[in-house]
């Protein structure tokens, strides 16, 4: 391998890693600055993904008649690339609150074109110097293989998803994580420009000057963060998210993602979220909280319970609120972390009461904890007379439809494994499941057990009249369908809500979206449409795997990480094998597409014979195959369409602009609105339809 | 490559040090000022070009005040916004259309939203205290405030949302049915339905039922003369003493509600003040001290004003609430400056919800929520020293009797 090869391959696989950790990153930026449901991750993917579709497939047009492919070019590129990793993030983060209004929540199309704003530069440049790497190595020699760039780019995927899953986000802030996926690629170009021989003093400079772009980075991150109101005094960035307590005079407010849970002076919630269902009983000895709400730890130890079991995900969470004084230490509190519905599934301890404070299920992750199989959980760990509460987004005076619908679908959810349900329309609308009978005077619940409250007792009467409980429970629609794991019915009951708040509707969206979605597929050949339905179909089973191992084995950091992992991991040794035996041809993608259809089928059989007693090793090795089908079919289209420099940058475009479509139509079309079945049906007529255009041909 | 020489690391390593002994904040360009002043100004809404329904339907009544323009366009003339419209266009409030150069409301007897409330929760601290008023809302507003916490009604149109049928006469006669001596037009915004409130406001006038608007005030003065003839109490959300705030969060003008207060007063209609404080926006004492002193010199010293604390809502849900010091100050603030009855609002177990003589300090009315365990008026008149207190207590011990 001569010297410049190696320094470019270097630099791509560098622009890999970086790029994997800027884009894990600028996701995590995103759902901090915007609403974290499922529609916008999806989008912010879908934007990347068809960005750098759309850089590499301009790429040859660009090295043909404005930038001949050259190393230095290439240095240059790769330059900026680095450069542009911290300024997209600080962008996402800093001009939110110059294009919106402070403090303000933004619907769909604004969040469309603000993602696309932001991460197009970075997006379109890193599309653009995969393919461009490769022409500069055919510079040198015409017949270099597209595949080891494709290899040498896994590689760097592979690298950059582990180091940023397993090590930086355990210890580096982003902007330290960007400053050590990006001084990686910045040493390579680097190195890129000195096997040049054409060292100039500019570069240096240059070089220089990214550099402290990097530097100043990590120097005005906190800068960034700190808030209009009050002043940040702490800060994590948690595997799950980031964690922020701002606070305004005495009061502490705890920010998860950017949205403001709680803060130590809501009584009035912390007094709703207890009371209503524990003053239902007439011993308390065992209580389990899933999460919770700041305040409500003095409000249980009214009740003298000998064990409180508090269930929260992020250890970072629970130290932080017990830290900050948003949740007390009492007698018999035990804090488990991890996730609630794991541990629901393991415990065979009985519970009085399991008090559920959850955000709205407006993702994958939450949604779990509002099905029937969840409900049959919970009901299976309440003792006889034990009370399961809960609650959703309230309403004041009219409860608006999409609401109505979640709401009705939540109570017929639950009416299967519990014979009361009690709604209480109070700040949030709570849900009290028993299988006794259940009161709705809670003050005189209270009163009964000498009970004394800030709240309850001085406005429950005039916040939740008669007629407002009757109001609620008569607009329950007991036609609407229930919620399941297999098809999660309240995300797009969610969706649709978000939408009505917006005013907006996405149907213009996917509008626009299928007709370019036409005109691409009138222009693609055979192998490119292979490349286009593989990665449609790696993408939406990627996002189809993370979502059923989560039902049944809960939010596992570690485990989905590894998920991720495999999935690109597969890729690389796919795409040697593929490099090695392309020659055979059509025969190849017939038989991959082939395998590719079969593993959909095992998936579909594993998890409807019981998704919960597969091994994890099951959803791994299916990761891996698929991957490596993905990856073994690449080299073999692009053999097939000549391997040329055009050939190249349409299979590459292919592959991202399939996996773009994978990601949307997935998340929030096909696993919302048809289930997981449906969804894994959807991606094998897909690939079928793959395997007959290649058979035809 | 140019060499350095010596004094030039010297002097660039000073700059160095110098800039790490500077904190990282003194470099960053974007301060918390800007951040609120970032982002659109004016987000006031826009009429609905050819949006009117095609024919009307059981619930549409002529719009009371409107000028009939050439071409049949017709000029809404209830509120501020003075929404010109086309044939076949639909107003900002969304609740009034342009049929053929006749001006319609589509929001008369049928009300989405029908509730009986302690006539604290409007609130109304100095009217009736302990009684009930029967609440009504019909879909439609002229605002489009980030923070609205009945966005799934205000921000709709009339056919958008399931709904009563209750026309004038039938309101009137649910209000007696549950024994409530008040009808509140309130939840969303009374002043966009306002034929249908002050048809049902003539009648209840006339069996005896006090009528209360619950409003952002944002109407003009003619309509609002009319209401006044029927009107016995209002509370009018003075959402800020900032035109651009007004403008960026709620979209709407200040100067009209201003105006609407003067108005109220000059007619002699009871009413109450509330404003909500929200942090980083409207937490700023010069603001508040500059909003009591138009109160003072415009109003007098008897209105009471309430302070709510807010809790983020709707779209402007990335706020935290405010913090329960700033409230107790502002209040502190405001009677420091004159204002006899303030009061705190989402603040539960605060002093700040009960009534004090304003001559004597002695404690009148002693609020838990909407219980009142403690009640030292005797008809207006202070218990104590015997001093007016300013609001509507005529009916006194009797309303007590029949709540």
């Amino acid at each position: 391998m001569k010297k410049d090869e190696k320094a470019i391959i270097r630099v791509v696989i560098a622009t890999g890693i970086s790029s994997v950790v800027t884009q894990l990153l600028t996701i995590r930026e995103f759902l901090s600055q915007f609403q974290g449901n499922e529609f916008v991750i999806a989008l912010l993917l879908f934007n990347w993904l068809v960005l750098g579709g759309i850089g590499t497939f301009f790429a040859r047009l660009v090295s043909k008649y404005l930038l001949k492919a050259s190393v230095a070019a290439l240095a240059w590129l790769s330059l900026l690339l680095a450069s542009f990793s911290p300024l997209q993030i600080f962008a996402v983060r800093v001009l939110r609150d110059q294009f919106f209004i402070h403090g303000s929540s933004v619907g769909f199309y604004p969040t469309l074109f603000y993602t696309l704003l932001t991460i197009a530069p970075y997006a379109l440049l890193l599309g653009f110097v995969l393919p461009y790497s490769l022409f500069v190595l055919r510079v040198e020699r015409p017949d270099y293989s597209g595949a080891r760039i494709y290899m040498a780019d896994n590689i760097g995927d592979v690298l950059g998803g582990a180091l940023f899953s397993f090590l930086f986000v355990y210890f580096l802030t982003p902007m330290q994580a960007v400053f050590g996926a990006s001084l990686l690629l910045l040493v390579c170009t680097f190195f890129l420009f000195q096997s040049d021989n054409r060292f100039s003093p500019l570069q240096l400079i240059s070089v220089s000057a990214v550099f402290a772009v990097l530097c100043l980075g990590v120097f005005l991150e906190m800068s960034s963060l700190t808030p209009a109101e009050g002043k940040l005094v702490y800060y994590k960035e948690s595997r799950y998210g980031r964690i922020t307590i701002h606070q305004d005079h005495e009061q502490m407010t705890l920010f998860a993602s950017g949205a403001p849970m709680f803060s130590n002076q809501n009584i009035s919630m912390a007094e709703e979220t207890v009371h209503y269902p524990l003053s239902q009983l007439n011993t308390v000895r065992n209580i389990l909280l899933i999460s919770a709400e700041g305040g409500m730890m003095e409000e249980i130890a009214l009740y003298g319970a000998e064990t409180i079991d508090y269930v929260e995900l992020d250890p970072e969470m629970t130290s932080v609120q017990f830290q900050f004084g948003l949740l007390k230490k009492i007698p018999g509190l035990h804090v488990l972390n991890q996730d609630g519905r794991a541990y629901l599934a393991k415990t065979d301890k009985m519970y009085d009461a399991i008090l559920i404070s959850l955000p709205e299920p407006d993702t994958f992750q939450v949604n779990r904890f509002f099905t029937s199989r969840f409900f049959e959980l919970a009901r299976a760990r309440l003792a006889p007379e034990g009370v399961l509460s809960f609650s959703m987004e309230g309403f004041d005076n009219y409860l608006a439809e999409p609401q109505r619908r979640k709401l009705s679908s939540i109570y017929n959810t639950a009416e299967e494994y519990f014979k009361h349900i009690l709604l209480l329309p109070g700040q949030r609308v709570f849900y009290l499941c028993s299988n006794e009978p259940l009161r709705s005077d809670i003050p005189g619940l209270l009163a009964e057990k000498g009970i004394q409250t800030e709240y309850i007792s001085g406005y429950f009467y005039g916040n939740l009249t008669r007629d407002r409980i009757e109001y609620v429970t008569g607009l329950i629609d007991r036609t609407i369908s229930k919620n399941h794991d297999y098809a999660p019915l309240l995300m797009r009951i969610m969706f649709s809500q978000w939408f009505a708040k917006f005013s907006t509707s996405p149907t213009s969206f996917f509008a626009v979206l299928g007709v370019l979605w036409f005109v691409y597929f009138l222009r693609i050949t055979r192998e490119e449409f292979v490349l286009f339905s593989t990665g449609f179909m790696t993408m939406g089973s990627e996002i189809l795997v993370i979502f059923a191992f989560q039902i049944f084995f809960g939010y596992i950091y570690f485990q989905i990480g590894l998920i991720i992992t495999v999935f690109l991991a597969g890729l690389l040794p796919g795409a040697w094998a593929g490099d090695r035996y392309r020659v055979r041809g059509k025969s190849l993608l017939a038989w991959t597409d082939l395998i590719l259809l079969v593993l959909l089928g095992l998936l579909a059989c594993g998890l409807w014979a019981g998704g919960d007693r597969l091994p994890v090793v099951f959803y791994l090795t299916f990761g891996f195959a698929v991957s490596l089908a993905c990856g073994f079919q690449f080299p073999v289209a692009l053999y097939l369409r000549g391997g040329d420099n055009p050939a190249a940058t349409r299979a590459f475009s292919a592959d991202l602009i399939g996996a773009a479509f994978g990601t949307l139509v997935t998340s929030v079309v096909l696993i919302p609105y048809l289930g997981i079945f449906m969804t894994i049906f959807c991606l094998g007529l897909l690939k079928l339809t793959s395997v007959l255009v290649v058979v035809k041909s | 490559m140019k060499k350095i020489d010596r004094r030039h690391f010297i002097c660039s390593s000073a700059a160095l040090l110098a800039s790490n002994a500077v904190p990282a904040d003194a470099f960053w360009p974007f301060g918390d000022e800007e951040k609120n002043l970032a982002g659109p100004d004016d987000i006031r809404g826009t009429i609905f070009k050819g949006d009117a329904p095609e024919k009307l339907w059981k619930w549409s009544h002529e719009g009371f005040l409107y000028e009939k323009l050439p071409k049949k366009k017709v000029r809404c003339g209830i509120c501020p916004n003075r929404c010109l419209l086309s044939p076949g266009d639909r107003s900002i409030c969304r609740s009034k259309v342009n049929m053929d150069g006749v001006l319609y409301s589509l929001a008369y007897g049928n009300p989405c939203s029908v509730h009986v409330d302690p006539v604290e929760k409007k609130p109304l601290f100095h009217f009736k205290p302990r009684t009930r008023a029967f609440s009504i809302a019909a879909a439609g507003c002229n605002f489009r405030c980030l923070n609205c916490q009945n966005w799934e009604i205000s921000q709709v149109k009339p056919h958008e949302v399931r709904h009563y049928e209750l026309f004038p006469e039938d309101v009137v006669r649910e209000a007696e049915q549950s024994k409530s001596l008040s009808i509140a037009y309130t939840y969303s915004e009374a002043i966009t339905y306002f034929e249908y409130m002050i048809d049902t406001a003539r009648i209840a006038r006339e069996r005896g039922i006090s009528n209360l608007l619950i409003s952002n005030g944002y109407i003009n003065r003619e309509p609002l003369l009319e209401l006044c003839r029927v009107l016995d109490a209002a509370n009018v959300n003075l959402k800020a003493y900032s035109d651009a705030i007004y403008r960026k969060l709620n979209g709407g003008r200040l100067q009209p509600v201003l105006n609407t207060f003067k108005t109220l007063h000059e007619q002699g209609v009871h009413f109450e003040m509330t404003n909500l404080v929200v942090p980083g926006y409207v937490d700023d004492d010069d603001l508040v001290k500059r909003m009591c002193g138009w109160i003072l010199d415009a109003l007098g010293p008897d209105y009471p004003l309430h302070f709510l604390r807010f809790f983020p809502k709707y779209k402007l849900d990335r706020l935290p609430p405010t913090p329960i010091s700033t409230m107790k100050r502002f209040r502190d603030l405001a009677m420091r400056e004159g204002i006899r009855y303030v009061y705190l609002g989402n603040v539960p177990g605060q002093d700040g919800v009960n009534t004090y003589c304003h001559n004597c300090k002695n404690l009148l009315i002693e609020r838990q929520g909407y219980l009142i365990p403690t009640y030292n008026l005797e008809g207006k008149h202070c218990r104590f020293c015997n001093t007016v207190i300013p609001g509507r207590w005529e009916t006194g011990d009797s309303v007590q009797e029949k709540t």
